[in-house]
């Protein structure tokens, strides 16, 4: 590596003689100029960028069959639907969340009033203590 | 013609009543001319809340998930029937939604925000 970098270095000033038409003057900023030519490596993206962060359910498919999945961004005393702030979610789901709660309640299939008690002892994913 | 999904809720009842239930409900989409896709059974639970339909609280219900392709001027007269159905608690008909899965996730629509 070190070999290429020097023999590189020495080319760009090599050709730079052979070409001298006009006397040009070997100033560091024309070798470095020279460098800049022939080392492929000089633009990128950083290396260490961290992949940003999606919400909970950034590539989960909301169903209102899913009442489990649904239940868990619903209060287990009054079945109340939890608030962007509490359950953390992005735009996009928070309303789709709220939406197929809302479907689900109409057609039967999940209570509003009230949480499952089946339901009831699954993971908390919301950020809300509850006062037992 | 567009896909369509036909949420039914049917009465609890023994086995061969809830099938004729279900032959009926088929019947009546075939014969207006919808294409039945599939048929799942969701099983028989406790109704999240009491539902009063013809004059009887329910209580306990079975629940069917009826995919069909059929025509948009069919479906008023099919909720009409099945609204006037004895054994039939609750159906709601909805419309298929397919393209979920190919809207970009958040971090991938922040990342293109955060570069461009």
């Amino acid at each position: 590596m070190f070999h290429l970098k020097r023999s590189r270095l020495l080319f760009g000033v090599f050709s730079r003689l052979q070409n001298a038409s006009k006397p040009t003057a070997l100033t560091s900023a024309s070798i470095y100029q020279d460098q800049v030519k022939h080392n492929p490596f000089v633009k990128m993206d950083n290396p260490y960028k961290e992949p940003h962060k999606g919400c909970i359910l950034c590539n989960v498919t909301v169903d209102f069959k899913n009442i489990q999945l649904l239940s868990q961004f619903i209060s287990p005393h009054t079945g109340r639907i939890y608030g962007r702030h509490i359950t953390g979610l992005c735009g996009r789901k928070q309303r789709e969340i709220s939406k197929a709660i809302k479907k689900a309640h109409a057609m039967g299939f999940m209570s509003v009033t009230h949480k499952h008690p089946d339901l009831m002892r699954d993971p908390n994913i919301c950020s809300i203590k509850h006062v037992d | 013609m567009p896909r369509y999904e036909l949420a039914l809720i049917l009465k609890a009842m023994q086995r061969p009543e809830t099938a004729a239930a279900l032959r009926r409900t088929v019947e009546t989409l075939m014969v207006r001319g919808a294409v039945v896709r599939d048929m799942e059974n969701l099983g028989e639970r406790l109704l999240p809340y009491v539902m009063t339909k013809h004059n009887q609280r329910h209580r306990r219900g079975s629940y069917f998930l009826i995919d069909f392709y059929a025509a948009p001027s069919i479906l008023t007269d099919v909720v009409d029937h099945l609204h006037r159905d004895v054994d039939v608690v609750r159906p709601t008909v909805l419309k298929k939604d397919t393209q979920s899965s190919k809207q970009t996730c958040c971090a991938l629509l922040a990342s293109k925000l955060a570069d461009g």
